[in-house]
Order: structure tokens, then sequence, then C-alpha cells
């Protein structure tokens, strides 16, 4: 059993992304770019292989017409990125797994990745990533962010 | 850019060419279309052939029986050929108020990718009613699933994927789903059938047609909406080509991705637009973009006016870099709209649209742009670059094409007759409200009765004393039946379920959902569809207003879906007091039987004795044990009160649909209604009910109500 | 001169034009104000933000509009003590904005109405609502009897409140509670809540008793035909009178 961190990202435009640097900019952080990815962390016994192809085959979260999906050198966040995750139970990530259940798969988390860079592509630094944290994109009441 | 080789190439060679290049064309039409030209096709021409003659866009097979439906009546406005068919609804304050009403399916895409097929479907025909000039006021869905009960089944995906993608969209963009059915058969396990209803309101003077109008030669073409992408590119071509599983990945790409926010902020602009063209008594055109996406709608309004046209795809904005002519001419993008405009008009239209409502600034490279012309010769020309692209004769490219197919006689379909009763917790008798409650039936504060509370949706035209009622008919169960009695059977159904609540019928849609026509056993079944569609309403004096024909729904093995006529039915009130309970009302009642088929009309005998007081509740009788219709009375009762107990006096089976009344007086049900009305049961105080046959167990209606409810909640809750 | 009220069109509102009829029907001078034309909010003397999907619910639902330009003006607003009702995703608006129950800095939430529990999918279901607070604890319900109870729809997929257990409680003991799920018989129990709310909660107001969010929409069962065979007389508009009458005494 171990876990393993998976990415989906949109290759359409992402939209969610392009309003959240309109709305980071106008907190005054110095945020360029906005990227954005869903996180899920599996506890399974499968090997890499297996897993990503049992993520692909789930329809509920991957779709080839508009996602990518890649696995995760590590299990957190890189520079200028910050996970933000339910506090607690997540229903929408049940719901969303309980279309088509993993099989082999033990426990599931998720994330919303949010990856800042400024002018010039550079990650944005930690406090200004915490300050989009704290401003915009985590609610504390109901949510957690990673950085 | 190099043309497509025809003349000259064998028929094995041109198959072999159509089928590398993923075109759907056949080789006579290819070679029609050389002929036709006088030359070999370029791309893009091939593309925008295979879109206009696919069977989606040109009811090749289907359109010439399709004439047998009666579509004439005193009430209808347009019937069908329009994006959607217009009916009068009745005049309030000196101005005539009509229903626009429309009715797709958007099966195949829903099998493949369920979430993003179902929501794009009600996208499409919502875009349908817009673009008649109408504020799209209801929803409503007809779907047909295989089975779900195994938690593995692919089928159970689709099925909540179809649900979560309806109720994503058409709650986003405050349109209330008010009516539609839903059932489960295994005929449906590799082709679910996912049928969209959408119906607007307008003033009869200010329907806009999807034509360009008389006098527009040099008019502006305007694109509204999302940014081109490469998305839904081959999508009419593929709802025609008959679903095989390991095509299911390649296919992905051919279905659309929804954007309701988007689409919500669009509704709202062309709303303002409208009233812009209104107040100046500006004449527009105003298409949605479906099949054949640029291309099917610009040749569509402008052949309709009798126009050419010329586009320039450099214009287009596109959301990818370096998209071939052929994908931004005929890929499907979705929420696109399409306005031809008078000249003098253009920037205050493109300021509504760019500016006020700011569609660059919602969606990325959203926007309103001119992008060609209305031409007066009627050529149909597209230029990107330096290059033209396609030029063709726009009647050639539009005009009716049509396939004699050889007919078989009706094979009796293979599914089996029900049992005869069955139990309340069956899936296709179980309470649809798991499905149902994830769809806003009561966004804007109009519904009168809103989804699953009555067999048809009612709804208030606010401001007016105007109002209407919505159901869908065509159980899968009546498949056994054979097609043509199917049919017959759902405008039944759905003609019922209206008058179930009060309202007077007006008028009829329809959508074929078949299997392949090549096949003669299932071509047989769709021409004897629609001889059963034409006689009900012929007898009913009803027009069928709108329809939409889906074909080649099979899956892998070659087996069809069961013969699959959906009808919607939209009814009237001429005041919303008329509406009619669907709940028990009394301890101390009779419920009669009003059978479908009597001589009796049954709509002036329930007025009349709606007239005298007399009808307390009315509920739909679906064919089958009619204990199950009086049982859905009492369970339509609020849940916090005392309930009503039934005893049934018959065990009687419905044959045909019906309608089950409730009055308070026994002698009042042969009185009012006539020797055909039968006494099923009566009602009493204990809250138990009691069958008929000493084989029926006494049993508390509570119980019988958490039967009803269980099964699909453990499904879709 | 009457007091002027704004219902608030963000992009992907969508329930405004009901909203506006009843507050017109309640004999409320009210007008839809765009989000193009947000200058103009200043010269308002309340706000209503109506039910929809502002910005898509990106990030969180209520988020980004919590940051917009029209906010500005309802947040500036509401500190100067003018009513500001915020109806479904106008009140999570408001929760995201920090003004409700506004026990921590501005748009700096303490509460989220947020994904349904447990089945994390909307629901629409027709309610009851409960007022749980002394009438003139919040202006907008100071017209109506105690314990008023009101008929309306849940209609969402984030309409559960949560939040810390401190913060929880801090609305429950501050007064913040101002409608909580009901049956038709003003009795109240988990299987009247539709959405797993915490507290029962249906609505909050903040510790002035300007501000309002409420979730279930009254609106939507404001008029006789949207109840044609209710006997309890019952109704949405008793809701929007006492707005009306909030905004007289305001």
């Amino acid at each position: 059993m171990s876990s393993r961190a998976l990415a989906i990202t949109l290759k359409i435009p992402d939209n969610e992304a392009f309003t959240a640097l309109r709305a980071l900019q106008r907190l005054h952080i110095p945020v360029a770019a906005v990227e954005r990815a869903e996180v899920w962390i599996f506890e399974s016994s499968l090997s890499d292989e297996a897993l990503v192809e049992g993520v692909r085959a789930n329809e509920t979260l991957f779709n080839p017409n508009k996602h990518e999906l890649r696995v995760l050198r590590d299990e957190r966040p890189r520079d200028g990125e910050v996970w933000i995750g339910e506090q607690g139970e997540d229903p929408a990530s049940r719901a969303k797994l309980g279309g088509k259940p993993l099989a082999g798969v033990t426990a599931v988390r998720r994330y919303t990745a949010w990856l800042l860079s400024g002018e010039e592509g550079a990650a944005l630094p930690r406090d200004q990533v915490d300050l989009a944290a704290r401003g915009l994109l985590c609610n504390p009441a109901i949510e957690k962010a990673i950085l | 850019m190099p043309n497509f080789g025809i003349i000259g190439k064998s028929e094995a060679e041109l198959s072999a060419a159509a089928a590398g290049v993923g075109v759907a064309l056949r080789v006579d039409e290819l070679q029609r279309i050389a002929h036709g030209l006088g030359r070999d096709p370029t791309t893009v021409e091939l593309y925008a052939f295979d879109a206009q003659w696919s069977e989606h866009c040109s009811y090749k097979s289907s359109r010439h029986h399709l004439r047998k439906l009666p579509t004439q009546g005193p009430d209808v406005v347009i019937g069908p050929g329009q994006d959607a068919g217009v009916v009068r609804l009745g005049e309030w304050n000196g101005e005539r108020y009509c229903i626009v009403i429309a009715h797709e399916s958007h099966n195949h895409p829903s099998q493949v990718v369920p979430f993003e097929g179902a929501a794009t479907g009600v996208g499409g025909i919502v875009r349908d009613v817009l673009c008649m000039g109408a504020e799209v006021v209801a929803i409503a869905d007809a779907l047909r699933f295989g089975n779900v009960t195994d938690v593995e089944s692919h089928q159970r995906y689709v099925a909540t994927g179809v649900v979560d993608g309806i109720s994503s969209y058409g709650n986003a963009i405050g349109v209330p789903n008010i009516a539609g059915d839903a059932y489960f058969d295994d005929g449906f396990s590799d082709n679910c059938l996912v049928n969209v209803i959408a119906l607007g309101i307008v003033k009869e003077h200010q329907i806009i047609e999807s034509k360009a109008p008389p006098g527009s030669e040099g008019w502006d073409i305007v694109l509204v909406g999302k940014a081109t992408d490469a998305s839904g590119f081959g999508g009419a071509a593929f709802s025609s080509l008959a679903l095989d599983a390991k095509d299911a990945q390649a296919n992905k790409s051919a279905v659309q991705v929804p954007d309701p926010f988007l689409k919500n902020v669009i509704m709202r602009a062309s709303y303002r637009v409208f009233e812009y063209l209104r107040e100046r008594e500006i004449f527009a055109g105003f298409k949605d973009l479906g099949a054949g996406g640029i291309m099917g709608c610009t040749a569509e309004i402008c052949a309709a006016g009798g126009y050419g046209a010329i586009i320039d795809l450099d214009e287009v904005v596109t959301s990818q870099e370096g998209l071939p002519p052929a994908v931004i001419a005929i890929g499907e993008t979705q929420e696109r709209l399409l306005w031809i405009l008078p000249p003098h008009a253009t920037a205050d239209v493109l300021q509504v649209y760019n500016r006020e409502f700011s569609l660059p600034e919602v969606s990325k490279g959203a926007c309103a742009r001119v992008i060609g012309a209305v031409q007066a010769n009627k050529r149909y020309i597209m230029r990107f670059g330096k290059e033209r692209v396609m030029d063709v004769d726009i009647d050639f490219l539009t005009g009716a094409i049509k396939d004699e197919l050889p007919l078989a006689n009706e094979a009796q379909a293979s599914v089996g007759r029900e049992p005869v009763v069955q139990a309340v917790s069956h899936p296709n008798r179980a309470s649809r409200d798991p499905l149902f409650k994830q769809y806003d039936a009561v966004v804007r504060g109009a519904t009168v009765i809103a989804r699953g509370h009555a067999a048809a949706g009612v709804m208030m035209i606010p401001n007016t004393g105007l109002a209407f009622a919505l159901s869908t008919g065509g159980n899968p169960g009546h498949a056994w039946l054979g097609a043509e009695a199917a049919a017959e059977l759902a405008v039944h159904e759905a003609v019922l379920k209206v008058m179930s609540v009060g309202a007077r019928p007006v008028a009829l849609t329809d959508c074929l959902n078949f299997g392949n026509p090549k096949k003669p056993a299932h071509y047989a079944q769709l021409v004897s569809a629609i001889d059963g569609l034409a006689r009900a309403a012929r007898e009913l004096n009803l027009a069928f207003v709108s329809g939409n024909v889906s074909l080649y729904n099979e899956g892998a093995s070659g087996k069809a879906v069961p013969a699959s006529a959906i009808v919607s039915c939209i009814g009237t009130f001429a005041d919303f007091s008329e509406v009619l309970n669907p709940a028990l009302q009394s301890t101390r009642s009779f419920l009669f039987l009003l059978p479908g088929d009597s001589k009796l009309d049954i709509f002036d005998a329930l007025t009349r004795a709606r007239a005298k007081g007399a009808v307390l509740a009315c509920g739909y009788v679906e064919p089958g044990p009619v204990s199950l219709s009086a049982l859905r009375m009492a369970f339509a009762q609020d849940d916090r009160s005392q309930r009503i107990g039934i005893r049934m006096e018959r065990s009687a089976l419905a044959d045909r649909p019906g309608l089950l009344v409730e009055v308070q007086q026994r002698d009042l049900g042969r009185e009012l209604f006539g020797e055909d009305a039968t006494l099923e049961a009566r009602t009493d105080p204990s809250g138990i009910f009691v069958g008929a046959d000493a084989a029926f167990d006494s049993v508390s209606i509570e119980e019988l109500l958490a039967a009803w409810r269980a099964p699909l909640a453990k499904i879709f809750g | 001169m009457n007091a002027k009220v704004a219902v608030l069109v963000y992009p992907g509102t969508n329930s405004e034009n009901e909203t506006l009829r009843a507050l017109l029907d309640a004999e409320v001078d009210a007008e839809l104000v765009h989000w193009s034309n947000a200058a103009t909010l200043a010269n308002f003397d309340a706000y209503v933000l109506p039910g929809g999907f502002a910005y898509e619910d990106r990030i969180r639902a209520g988020a980004i509009a919590a940051h917009d330009r029209m906010t500005d003006a309802v947040i500036e607003g509401a500190q100067k003590g003018k009513m500001v009702l915020g109806i479904c995703n106008g009140a999570q608006v408001l929760l995201e904005a920090g003004l409700v129950p506004g026990t921590g800095p501005v748009r700096r939430p303490t509460a989220a109405f947020t994904k349904n529990a447990p089945s994390g999918k909307f629901v629409c279901k027709h309610v009851y609502v409960k007022l749980n607070i002394a009438p003139q604890r919040c202006a907008i319900t100071a017209g109506l009897p105690g314990e008023a109870l009101i008929p309306a729809w849940a209609a969402h997929g984030e309409g559960r409140l949560a939040g810390s257990a401190d913060h929880l409680d801090e609305i429950s003991h501050g007064g913040h509670l101002a409608f909580v799920y009901a049956h038709a018989d003003g009795s109240v129990d988990d299987a009247a809540v539709p959405n797993g709310s915490a507290l029962g909660a249906a609505a909050l107001t903040n510790s002035q008793g300007n501000v309002l969010a409420i979730m279930p929409h009254p609106e939507r069962d404001a008029w006789t035909f949207n109840h044609p065979f209710s006997r309890d007389g019952r109704s949405g508009m008793t809701f929007f009178h006492s707005f009306a009458k909030g905004l007289k005494q305001q």
C-alpha cells in the first residue's frame, strides 16, 4: 500500500484560472499567470501504470477530450503553488468517485492546486502565495491551504 | 489546398478514401458531389457535404415519411421545419402570446460522454428556442437507460452522468426543468436515449425567423459566443454512425464541451438585443449553431431566405492556434449563435454583447463579431487566408436529399411481456424523485406544479393569467406491442398526462429514436411508428409542431434500442385556477377510471364535472394495474398530512392510458362520465391499501411509500 | 422619498427577475442593476443579491463575486447600516464577503454555505423556514411574528452551513441563526434539513442585524399560483412584506 499523487489539468482554456488571475490582480498580488490542476492522492496497492490506467478509464475523473493526466513526483506543492483541500469530509469528491469506484484504491484525497507565477514566468514568492490563499483561494472556515 | 479526389476513382478506392478521412458519405453521394460541382471537392467542401448530407441534418431516410404527420391546426403558428415550432398560448391585454417548443435527441453523445453529452443536449435545445426570439422558460427531458441496478455497470455511470449533466446545465442557465420521464430497460444498455425539450414564450408579432430577411443582400453575418475550438468536429456525421465500444474513445473528440455560465450571459444579452431590435422595428435573422457548425448555420439561414453567403474564416476568433479551416468551418463548438443584421444595427448589437454583457470577460475569446455577408447570388463561399476553400451552389449544399430504403415486415421486437403485477419498487414504477430532485424545477418563480408532483409540469406566465402544462410519453414497456401501437400509445400518454392536471392539449412534438434505417426491419419500425403517431394525432385533432429523428441507435452487437417514439404534449389553461390536484383529498371518496379510448371527449367531460365542483383530484393512469395509479395519488399527499386509505373495488388492468378521478359521491361518476367510467376504488381514513384480490394483503400506505421511494434513491441519491 | 433598492445582477445570476417581481409586489421601489453599471450602486438605499451561479461558482460559490466591484458597494453600504439581503447564491456571496455572520474582518469568511451532505449533489425541495431569533433582532425580519414559518424552495448544491466548532458556537450564541429549517407544522428536526446544514441553519444575520443571508428561495413560493393546492395560507411573500416594512424604518 502506498500513496501517489496525480494531477489532472485542462487542455482546453481554463476560464476558472482566467477569472482567478483577474481577481488576484484586483487584490494587488503581483501575479501574471495562474495554472490550475486537480490533484488526487490515492492510497492504493496498484502500480503507477495500473493506477494511471484506472484513472484514465474512470470517466467521471478524466475526459481525454478535455484533460491531461500526470503523475506527480512529490505529494506536496511546488514553489509558487498552493493546494486547497476540504477540511473533514469532502462530499464532492465522493460524489465524483461515486459514479464508478476505482478498483484497488482504498483512500482518496482531493486538492485544487493553484500555481501562481509573476512576470517572466518565475514562481511567485511564498509570502505572496500565502496572501493569495488567505485573500481568495482558501476559505479557512471549510478549507485548508498547503503551501 | 489539395482536393479530395473523386473523379476517375473506383468505388472501392472511394470507399477506402472516405473511411480514411473519417467521412461517412457513401460512394454514390461522393460521386453526386463531384458531378454537382463539376470538379473534385476541396477538403472543406468534403466535410461540409459530409455534415449537411448526414442523416442528422438531412433527414434523408425519414423526411418523406414524416410528411404523413399532421402539422397544421388552428393554434399552430409555425410547424416543423424551423429550429422550433410555435403554437398559440392565448391572449392577454390584447397581446397574443405563443409557445415556442423544440424537441431533440442527444443520444449518441450521451452514451459516449454522459455528462457533457447530456449537458450540451440541453444547451442546443435551449438555443433552438432562443433563436426564435423567445424567452426560454422551461425544459424537460425523457430518459431511457439500461439496467442500473448493478453498482459496477457502465449503464449506472451513464445514467448518473446524464442526470448530473442535465442538472448542472439547466440549473446554471436558470431555466426550470418541469417535466419528463425516465425508464430503465436492458434494451438501452448499449445506447441510452436522452431526449430534451425546451419551451419559450414570445408574442406573436415578435417572432424572429431563422432566415435571412427579405432585402438582406449585403447584410452582416455576425457570430456570437464562445471562441471556436477543435471540440465537436465531426459531430453531425458522428451522430449518424452506429456506436462501437472500441470507437468510444475516438468518438470523444466529437463531443462538445458545455459552458452553461457563458450561455446564461448570452441568453440575457440576446434578450436585450431582442428589445433593441423591437424598439427600432428592425427585422433580423437569428439562428443557433448546431450540426455543421458555422458552415451549416450560415448556409441554412441564407439559403432559407433565398440568398448566398460569403464567409471569412480569418474573422472567426479561435481559442486554439493553427486550427485547419475545415475545423473552424464545421466544428461544433458550443454556445454560439448567429445574427443576420442590417449594417446600421451591427455596431449597437456588438456593443450589447461585447461591452454591456462583456462576453470577452466572461469567457476567454468569447465575443460577437462580423464574419461575413449575405450575397445576392446563390453561391456559398468561404475564404481562409488568401484561399477560397469553399465555393458551391448553396441549394445544392443544403437542398433535400432522399434515401429510399427497403422496408421489411416489422419484426415483433424481442422485448418480453411485463409481469402483470409490478411491485411499486420496480425501477420503472418507483419514484423518480432521486433523479429529478437534482434539477431546479422552480427557478423563475413561475412554477405551479413542479416536476415529480404530478404527471405533467405546470407553469404560469407571470403578469398574465396564462399558464401551460408540459408532459412526455413513450413508455418503452409498450415496445412489444409493435412500433405502430407503441407510438400511438405515446401520443395518448402525453395527452392524458396534460389533461390530468386540467390543461387542454394544444400541440405535440416528437422524437423518433430508432435503429439503423439501412436494416429493413429497423426502417420498417420507424415507418410504422410514424403511421401510429399520425393516426393518434388525427384522432385527437392535434398537430406536431416540432420534431427530430435519431437513427442508428444501436451498439456494436447490432441490436437496436426498443422502438422509441417519444412524444411531448403542450396544454394550456384558460385560467390557472383550473389546475387539478394530483393528490387524494378525501377520506370518503370514490375513484373512477376514465379509459383513454373512451368514446367520450375526456377533456370536455372533465370540464363539465369540474364546473359542478365534483372533481376533488385527478391522476394519470399508466397502462398496467390501476391500483398502482391509485397509489400514486395517495403518495402525492403532503408528507405531514394524515394518510388516506385506498380500498380497491376491482383488480383492473388498464390496457391504455387513462385518468383516475376522485369524486365525493358514488353516483356522480356515471352521471358525469357515462357508461365507460368504472368505479375502481374508494378511500377511507385507515391509511391502508387493500387490494381487491384475496391474495392481496393489506399494506400501510406509509410502508408502500417507503418502498416506492427507496430503489432509485440508492442509485441516484 | 421612497428608499430605492438595487437587485444585483452578477455574470451568472439567474433569479433576478422573480426576486425583482417579489419586491415590486411587496411595494418596494426596486430595480435591476447589471454588473456593467456597478458605479451606480452607491445611490441605492438597500441591496438584494439574488440566486444563481455568479461567476459560475469559480474557485468556490460566491468567492469571485465577493471580490467584485459590485460587492465593494454592498460592503460599504452594509457598514453604513443599509439593509442587505442575499438569497441562495447571494447568501453564499455575503458569507464569502465576511458580512455574515460578520464575526471576522471583511472578506475573511468565518463560515460558509458549502457542498450539501451527504450526497454532494444539488437538491430541489420544497421546505419551510422558521424564524429562530426575536423578530427585532434583524431589520429584514422585524415585520414578522415571532417564530414565523415561511414556505420556500431549497434549490442548491452548496447550502450546508459549515465552520469550526468555535465559529458555529459564535453563530448560535450571538443570535446569528436567523432561520432554521422546519416542517410544515413548525416542528424542527434533522429530517426537515435538506442539505445537512450545521445547526439546521437556513439563514444567518450579522451582529447589527442589517444583513441577512438566506439559502432557500421564498420568492419561488410567493404567489398563489406557486401553491395552488395549499390550504395553510402561508406564502413566501410574507418575507418580502417584512423586508418592505424594514426598509420603511431604515
